[in-house]
């Protein structure tokens, strides 16, 4: 070996030594990585391939049925399936876009929608891409279980309205739950995508008919297609509400309101409970089982006629002639009335220099309380009312819940007006002027009223005295001691002055009275009929039309039987003409059926046609 | 030539059985990637190769190494022939053409010419007995390696082209590197880069660039490194257990019986199996240093240096890759990702490393 072999080999060996540093330093960082990915950051990583593996589904709860006050079935649930789009697992989002667009029919536009919207939602969070899918797209996503394993369907079961629009505002109707109503946390259980109560009594009941979802969770490949399920927790549904209504009085009052526009509204005066509560137009709340169109919401609020609205408590209209059962009994109270008190009636009376008129312009002759209130004169009220003063008739007038809202438990009451001074100075800012107290004498002027205050108040006038509060559940699973109590109000009206006018009432109806349409063989009905005059008769003689928003409003309040009262019912037909002539039949039909139900029923379902239509 | 009795020290048998470890850890992850799925085929298929693999080394180890470094000539042109040949009938597989079908047998021509390159550039160094090597030698070399690396490129496959550079850079640090040449390197190198950026595809540019952000992309580039990292590190100490990885088996893992069968050693063994594989490739590191440190003249030394830096580069990009730490490029770990060129490649690399430590006496 030479000499510089020899030196070469050393060279050579010298640098070999600093092959040893990448060897070291490669393990180490290596190791050093593997230390921090599995010991450091081991559980967080463990955590996340759970996550992969576990897909949950959530098995949506269905919400308690509703049952009328003879076990009847009203609501319900049915099953359905939405399409799901797991966009975790959408490996190739254009692909699965065209499928969705092709094979399952949806619209492109509404996809890019929905994604777009969602861009903040976690991925592994489902999209629904369509709701209520038919047997057709089911079978499509059944069959591409497995190369499209990102589309899925999510079962939810649906609520169904068993008679379609009837008693729709009593049940009211469900949907998703609004951004506006989680951020005022109206129902604070609900989380995005829930299905809530919107009305009715679904919303009112909403925590007690609302059931505990479930879930499962089913293990997953990577193409989120399902290897096996892990558990189950199954959905317990909602709690079973029982409502007051009746659903044969309900049929009754909603096929005497066919073609018209008004309420009908039946209750046990002695309970409060509610059997059966019309407002017409309704709507079928079906359609909203399902996600409403644009289109839809569109016709159903800019309909002239307001479906979605329950007039028997949120709408206010002037009481006219009924309003004088409250002078009445104001009168009586306050000694403004007396046994004697006789009031001379010629058609017309003069008050703070101007002509105040009787409906009968013949006039009613020398009329007392009884005979006022049977034949419904002025006159007699304008006299009385004067002589109470407004102060006192607005004190006994709040004393049978006039002005308030009646506590019923359905969402969105109105409390109507019961003007006084001190209202007109708060509300309008002008004082008082004597004439409006003639005026609202009658139940014209500034005073509203929503048909169910009025119905409370004679329904406390036909018991002697006790303000119950309207309600419309009867028993509730799920509610502590089944049912609700409801709180009432001892009356200080003297059942000596309540007898009084409930023979007016008998006598308007069973003799020449007013509402002698309401009258029952049989039967002790007793009533009071209401006309409200939307335009005078000589305005509506100028305009020389005869259309339908100038006719009259058309009230009948009664109840029956006279001595042992069990139904009280109040009609409401908007610009319906004479309370006598429309609304007095009406309410005869109610108790008819309530007292004769069973030998009209077979006549009365052949008025309801078995597919009715969604709106009258 | 046979085995001289008198001028062999024996196999180095720690070697081998570091070897067979790491080729049993391999196959017994594949089974667990593949059992029961519709990759199923590939265990068998990889314990077959591995068997010829291991009578490869035999072969390789019977005949004194100096026979090859003579032939070496004619394998370096048949290699280069084959390469060639690929780029005009290979197989296009994953965007990559590297694929050369034998009738009934596929193979990859590149992985055996990375082990010729080295016999060639190794036997063309240690020819030059000079104290450092020259300009000229640096070039002549370069081109040794740059002629079937260019051609690699062109067959789409960068990753394995990028694994003659760390081959060259050792052997030529061995040769010996004056401070100006080392300049001049660096300059090429740094010239290289853009002009090699430009020559990426999208795809290998993404690859790059979601290393530095793996989650800005999860769905399309990142998501490989993502999946990989949750592997590994939800492994924890111990690991999940045989077949019970779920990122594994449940195909989360992207090529997880070949680029990424250490993501599911790493998460069925946890750290503990993790770092015993590390600690193998580390005994195999060390072995070939002796090797290369003891072996009779230049040329050993600088083949056992040159399967070195083929096969550290292959573990710290494929592991790297494994742990997120570096870019996705389609690299085979060493030994055990499935694949029977990668594994018949190195197997001979090896046994010509054992070979050298055989025949280390001078005689």
């Amino acid at each position: 070996m030479s000499q510089i072999d020899e030196v070469n080999r050393q060279l050579l060996q010298q640098r070999l030594r600093w092959l040893y540093l990448p060897v070291i330093v490669i393990f180490l960082l290596l190791a050093a990585r593997l230390w921090q990915l599995q010991i450091i950051q081991g559980a967080g990583f463990a955590e996340q391939a759970e996550r992969n593996r576990v897909r949950q589904v959530t098995l949506v709860a269905p919400r308690g049925t509703i049952l009328d006050r003879n076990h009847t079935p009203l609501v319900e649930n049915r099953p359905s399936y939405n399409i799901l789009l797991y966009r975790e697992f959408a490996k190739d989002l254009a692909r699965t876009g065209s499928f969705l667009v092709e094979k399952l029919g949806i619209d492109p536009g509404d996809l890019e929608g929905i994604l777009k919207r969602s861009r903040s939602t976690p991925l592994y969070r489902p999209l629904v891409v369509k709701e209520d899918v038919g047997m057709e797209e089911i079978s499509v996503v059944e069959a591409h279980r497995l190369d499209h394993a990102e589309i899925q369907l999510g079962p939810q079961p649906r609520r169904l309205y068993r008679y379609g629009g009837l008693a729709a505002h009593v049940l009211g109707y469900v949907g998703e739950v609004s951004d506006g109503e989680l951020q005022a946390a109206v129902f604070p259980e609900a989380a995005a995508g829930d299905i809530v109560g919107k009305s009715g009594a679904e919303r009112f009941y909403n925590k007690l008919l609302t059931g505990k979802d479930g879930r499962k969770r089913v293990l997953v490949d990577s193409l989120g297609r399902e290897t096996g399920l892990m558990d189950r927790v199954e959905a317990q549904i909602g709690g079973e509400l029982k409502l007051t209504l009746d659903l044969n009085l309900q049929l009754t009052a909603e096929a005497l309101l066919r073609d018209k526009v008004g309420v009908i509204v039946a209750m046990d005066p002695r309970s409060g409970e509610i059997l059966a509560m019309a407002s017409s137009p309704a709507f079928d709340p079906n359609r909203f089982a399902s996600r409403l169109s644009p289109a839809e919401w569109e016709d159903l609020l800019s309909h002239p006629e307001h479906p979605l609205q329950n007039r028997a408590i949120q709408n206010a209209y002037p009481p006219g002639s009924i309003f004088k059962l409250i002078v009445a009994e104001a009168g009586l109270a306050s000694g403004a009335v007396e046994d004697f008190t006789r009031v001379h009636c010629s058609g017309a009376a003069s008050y703070y220099d101007h002509t105040f008129r009787c409906w009968a312009s013949g006039g009613h002759g020398l009329v007392d309380l009884g005979t006022a209130i049977s034949r419904s004169c002025n006159i007699f009220f304008y006299e009385i009312g004067r002589r109470i003063g407004i102060e006192k008739l607005a004190d006994h007038a709040g004393l049978l819940g006039l002005g308030q809202r009646t506590g019923v438990d359905l969402p969105g009451e109105k409390a109507g007006v019961m003007p006084s001074p001190e209202w007109k100075r708060r509300v309008r800012g002008t004082k008082w002027y004597a004439g409006e107290t003639i005026s609202v004498s009658i139940g014209q002027g500034a005073v509203t009223t929503t048909p169910i205050q009025l119905l409370r108040a004679v329904s406390a006038l036909a018991t002697g005295g006790r303000l119950v509060t309207p309600h419309i559940l009867l028993s509730a699973e799920g509610m502590p001691g089944g049912r609700p109590a409801w709180p009432e109000k001892q009356l200080a009206v003297a059942e000596e002055n309540a007898r009084k006018i409930r023979e007016g009432m008998w006598a308007g109806v069973n003799e020449w009275g007013t509402g002698n349409k309401a009258a029952v063989s049989g039967l002790d009905v007793c009533g009071k009929t209401g006309t409200v005059q939307v335009m005078s008769a000589e305005r509506k003689k100028e305009l020389a039309k005869d259309v339908r928003e100038y006719e009259n409003h058309s009230w009948f309040v009664g109840f029956a039987n006279r001595d042992n009262p069990e139904i009280a019912v109040v009609v409401f037909v908007e610009h319906g003409g004479g309370g006598g002539a429309v609304s007095a039949p009406l309410a005869r039909e109610i108790f008819e059926s309530y007292y004769f139900g069973e030998q009209r029923r077979t006549l009365l379902t052949s008025l309801v046609p078995p597919d009715r239509e969604e709106e009258r | 030539m046979s085995v001289e009795r008198r001028s062999t020290g024996g196999i180095d048998w720690l070697w081998l059985l570091a070897l067979v470890c790491l080729t049993a850890a391999g196959l017994a992850a594949i089974y667990s990637a593949t059992e029961g799925t519709s990759l199923s085929g590939y265990f068998q298929r990889q314990a077959v190769y591995a068997l010829a693999a291991l009578a490869l080394l035999l072969v390789v180890l019977y005949f004194d190494y100096h026979l090859y470094s003579d032939l070496v000539v004619f394998g370096y042109f048949a290699g280069i022939v084959l390469l060639v040949l690929v780029l005009f009938f290979g197989k296009t597989i994953h965007s990559t053409k590297s694929w050369l079908s034998l009738g009934f047998l596929g193979f990859q021509p590149s992985e055996f010419m990375k082990v010729i390159v080295i016999v060639a550039l190794a036997r063309y160094y240690a020819s030059v007995d000079r104290e450092r090597l020259g300009l000229a030698h640096l070039l002549t070399g370069g081109g040794i390696v740059l002629v079937p690396m260019l051609l690699v490129v062109l067959q789409g496959d960068l990753g394995t082209a990028m694994t003659y550079v760390p081959l060259y850079a050792a052997l030529s640090f061995l040769g010996g590197l004056r401070r100006k040449h080392v300049l001049v390197l660096a300059l090429a190198a740094v010239v290289a880069l853009p002009a090699g950026w430009m020559m990426l595809r999208d795809y290998q540019r993404g690859r790059i660039q979601t290393v530095l952000d793996p989650s800005r992309d999860p769905h399309n580039l990142g998501y490989q490194t993502i999946q990989s990292k949750i592997a590994v590190g939800s492994g924890m100490f111990l690991g999940k257990g045989f077949k019970q990885g779920s990122q594994g088996q449940f195909g989360f893992l992207p090529a997880r019986h070949t680029d990424f069968i250490f993501a599911v050693l790493a998460e069925e063994w946890g750290f503990v199996g993790s770092i015993a594989v590390l600690g193998l490739f580390t005994v195999v590191s060390f072995q070939m240093l002796r090797a290369a440190r003891e072996a009779k003249e230049r040329l050993g030394t600088m083949i056992v240096a040159g399967v070195l830096a083929l096969f550290l580069f292959h573990v710290f990009i494929n592991v790297g890759m494994a742990v997120g730490l570096l870019p996705i490029a389609g690299i085979p770990l060493p030994l055990m990702s499935a694949g029977g060129s990668a594994l018949l490649a190195f197997y001979a690399g090896m046994g010509l490393c054992l070979n050298i430590r055989m025949r280390r006496y001078v005689n």
